[in-house]
């Protein structure tokens, strides 16, 4: 058993290193327009990671994703066009104000469950988008923040496509390491019977918080990344299809699954540029392969390889004892 | 801003409230029963005004054409939703909440194209039917017959519903299955067709909304966004699953809308949210809702 | 009024339990113990300090805890999950982000399950689990808060007669053998009278009887509870 383990670890690190492998080459073989394809790709990885903390992990169905995320890009842009603090504190500062809007937000979202708790995302997400929109003399409303300034060596489409390697790969083995910990695991619990765990002395609420500041940071993160990848913001960042766009890919890649987020964003982006290139009609589509996917394959792409592979290995087995 | 011109607007606001009402307390009503909160419920809401615009434009040679696409828009929808509940709702009952959320989100973008491709991009209108298309003069103020029309109808509706909710046998059915579904079903109530039923009436609402909403305003693509928000915060501040609290909210919303929009034009919108905000956290089941079981 | 008037008194080490007809208020008492019901008026004092009004998980780490009736477990975590996040709990080890929880309490875990008789059965789904498994992994999971006091809301609900010797056994055992102090509510009368050294009897929110097992056997009220409710 022991071996069978450090096996199947050993086969996981193996297979990381050849993905990590695979993106650092990738700028070598493939024009600049898929390397920003492929850097969208990582950072829609980091939302969507960081918005399963919270609702693959611990059962919380946030309906505003999105305003965190907007938090962090506006951050990390409204420093950059009205002070001088340099690029790298300005990237900092976007998780920071995301956590702690996060902090205030989460404080009033964990009082309520179910659909209750998801419309008050909702609620607080659209009051960031009017604040993003309402405020021109600070945000420039829906005109957006434009050319936004970014430091001389990242401004090359590869050089932040590498900048932005390494803060996903940061990101996804600080997820990794969170989703594995106790407290990952004490959220899982959360998310299967609240009552239960409750009755085994956590106080809920507290972990509820906590998973939801968590997220915001991340959240943070990928808004502050695409800003300085995109070098412009708009307040649609904040809007209900920004965050309706990060569970439609969760839910693709497999909500249950560390890498089903990051599967889903690499998918979604590929679906999305692909069918948009030769047809308007991409939300239909988009309908489409969600209704598929609810109904034939509820654990999402990772969710049903996976299970195949089990199913596979499992008759494998059953012949083995057949033939014994 | 002197006192006809608050009338006015009190006016407006009551005549955009009640219309939102009609929808609101569709989505209501779907929720209480079924517990699926149907995002594309202003979908289907959009889709009433795309109907009663093209059977309206069909019927231009027939008079009245306007009150035959108030009819059979509705009528329409109810059967559209009817499909949908049997065909796809039907599966994801008892499932998680996100898996009710993405289905019901699909459905948006399936419906607002859908809506695209037999329609175009661009807006249309429909013309403001006789004998409803000239203005009430009354003590120096101005105000379009329409409107009235529509703030009595809303009332009109809400009385409906509810003596149907509570006092026909129908009604005692709904609630019956709204309260404890599995005592229901054991008592020999036809749960699933119940669920069809409420679920094709909450359209029929939509699509009467809709159908309402077209003389007054553009009907294009996108329509349906603005509305599944404001339907949010109605039914948040009047209690999911209340009749009452969607007749409610509906008032209080319209009215905060047409004065917040005095007060603070770019920042109108945010006086819903922080309606709904404040409501949730006070009072999570509603004005009118009952705290959960 | 689901439960009103009631004094009761649990001395430490003692394996006691509670019958009474249905809608007595059994569960009530347990959730008013617990904390997850507040109650309107009185006192509840565990090792001679105070806890009414504290929260449920307050009252858990005071080392009270308790099973459900209805079987209530972490469905689609492991059985060794479902354990280890109690034990983990009590050893305030649940906050931690940075250690890795695969192995982590792995023994006292592995030896709760092993107490339970799941220790074969460790890494399946727990939702899985057969019915009998499933309600004992419900006092596993209770067991790794190391609870002095133990609440059991009918252990043996739904088991087969043998399943529910075992079951009563375990039980026997693991309050011999960790020391602890146990209440339970039972229905099965034989469980009852085979292993309580004191029965509480409730009915419409009082508990009318209170004794050893051949006290409350004798006792007139009660058998007119119980015969009214047979008849």
């Amino acid at each position: 058993m022991k071996s069978f383990f450090k096996q199947r670890n050993n086969g996981k690190a193996v297979g990381l290193l050849a993905a990590f492998a695979f993106f650092a080459v990738l700028p070598l073989f493939i024009g600049e327009g898929y390397i920003s394809l492929v850097n969208e790709m990582l950072i829609l990885a980091v939302a969507a990671s960081g918005l399963n903390l919270m609702m693959g992990y611990a059962g919380m169905v946030s309906f505003g994703p999105s305003g965190l995320y907007a938090v962090g890009a506006y951050t990390t842009a409204l420093i950059l066009i009205y002070t001088e603090i340099p690029f790298g504190l300005a990237l900092i500062a976007g998780p920071v104000m995301a956590g702690i809007i996060s902090v205030v937000v989460g404080w009033f979202c964990v009082r309520l469950t179910h659909v209750y708790f998801s419309l008050l995302t909702l609620a607080f997400s659209q009051i960031i988008h009017t604040i993003i929109f309402g405020w021109y003399g600070f945000t420039h409303g829906d005109d957006g923040i434009v050319d936004i300034p970014v430091p001389e060596f990242l401004s090359s489409i590869t050089n932040y496509y590498y900048f932005s390697l390494i803060i996903v790969c940061i990101c996804l083995a600080l997820l990794w390491m969170i989703v594995n910990s106790p407290f990952g695991k004490t959220l899982q619990a959360l998310r299967e019977n609240p009552e239960r765990t409750e009755f085994v002395g956590i106080h809920i609420r507290r972990y509820q918080l906590a998973a939801f500041v968590l997220s915001g940071v991340f959240l943070g993160v990928a808004g502050s990344l695409y800003c300085g990848f995109n070098k412009n913001v708009f307040p649609d960042f904040a809007d209900v299809m920004k965050s309706t766009e990060m569970l439609v890919v969760c839910l693709l890649g497999g909500i249950y699954y560390f890498l089903g987020p990051a599967v889903g964003s690499i998918v979604y982006i590929f679906l999305d540029k692909t069918i948009s290139s030769f047809t308007e009609y991409w939300p239909l589509a988009l309908g489409l392969v969600i209704i598929v996917l609810l109904i034939f394959m509820r654990g999402g792409i990772v969710g049903f390889f996976s299970e195949s592979v089990a199913a596979m290995k499992e008759r494998g087995r059953a012949k083995q004892h057949v033939s014994h | 801003m002197n006192l006809q011109g608050l009338v006015i607007q009190l006016l407006s606001g009551m005549s955009v409230g009640m219309v939102i009402f009609l929808i609101a307390v569709g989505l209501s009503l779907i929720f209480g029963t079924l517990q699926v909160l149907n995002l594309a419920h202003a979908s289907i809401y959009m889709l009433g005004a795309y109907l009663c615009f093209w059977i309206s434009s069909m019927l231009s040679q027939v008079s009245g054409s306007f009150w035959w696409s108030l009819l059979m828009a509705p009528l329409l929808v109810a059967m559209f939703g009817g499909f949908l509940e049997v065909l796809l709702l039907r599966r994801i009952y008892g499932r998680e909440m996100l898996d009710q959320f993405l289905l019901t989100f699909a459905l948006i973008l399936i419906i607002g194209d859908l809506c695209k491709l037999a329609w175009g991009v661009e807006y249309h209108t429909v013309d403001t039917p006789w004998p409803l298309d000239k203005a009430i003069i009354f003590g120096g103020l101005v105000f379009p017959r329409y409107n009235v029309f529509l703030i009595l109808s809303g009332p009109l509706i809400y009385v409906g519903l509810w003596s149907l909710i509570r006092y026909t046998r129908l009604g005692s059915v709904v609630r019956a299955v709204t309260y404890n579904r599995e005592m229901a079903n054991a008592l020999g109530v036809n749960v699933p067709l119940v669920y069809t039923g409420v679920f094709m009436l909450g359209c029929w609402l939509a699509g009467l909304g809709g159908a309402l909403v077209a003389p007054m305003s553009a009907v294009m693509p996108g329509m349906d966004m603005v509305v599944l928000i404001d339907c949010f915060i109605i039914v948040v501040i009047g209690g999911l699953g209340s009749i009452s609290g969607a007749f409610l909210g509906s008032m209080i919303f319209g009215l905060v809308t047409a004065f917040g929009i005095l007060v603070a034009p770019r920042l109108a919108i945010a006086f819903g949210f922080i309606l709904m905000i404040v409501v949730l956290i006070i009072r999570p089941w509603g004005l009118m809702g009952k705290p959960e079981r | 009024m689901a439960v009103n008037d009631v004094s009761l008194n649990i001395e430490e080490g003692e394996l006691s339990s509670i019958i009474g007809p249905n809608g007595a208020g059994k569960t009530t008492l347990f959730n008013l113990l617990t904390g997850h019901l507040l109650p309107d008026k009185g006192r509840i004092l565990f090792k001679e300090k105070e806890i009414t009004g504290l929260s449920t998980h307050e009252i858990c780490r005071k080392g009270i805890g308790r099973s459900f009736q209805r079987t209530n477990i972490f469905p689609r975590l492991s059985v060794f999950d479902n354990v280890q996040v109690a034990v983990m709990s009590w050893r305030k080890k649940s906050r931690n982000i940075f250690l890795r929880a695969q192995r982590l309490l792995r023994e006292e875990t592995d030896e709760i399950l092993e107490s339970v008789g799941l220790g074969d059965k460790t890494e399946k789904t727990a939702g899985l689990l057969a019915h009998g498994d499933q309600r004992r992994l419900e006092i596993g999971i209770a067991l790794g808060s190391h609870p002095e006091l133990l609440l059991l809301d009918e252990p043996t609900a739904g088991m087969s007669p043998e399943e529910s010797e075992r079951t009563v056994d375990l039980i026997q055992g693991l309050a011999r053998e960790k020391g602890l102090t146990l209440l339970f509510i039972e229905h099965d009368m034989n469980v009852v009278f085979r292993i309580s050294e004191k029965i509480r009897v409730m009915h419409m929110g009082e508990i009318i009887a209170e004794g050893k097992p051949e006290e409350v056997r004798a006792n007139e009220e009660v058998q007119r509870i119980y015969l009214a409710e047979e008849a």
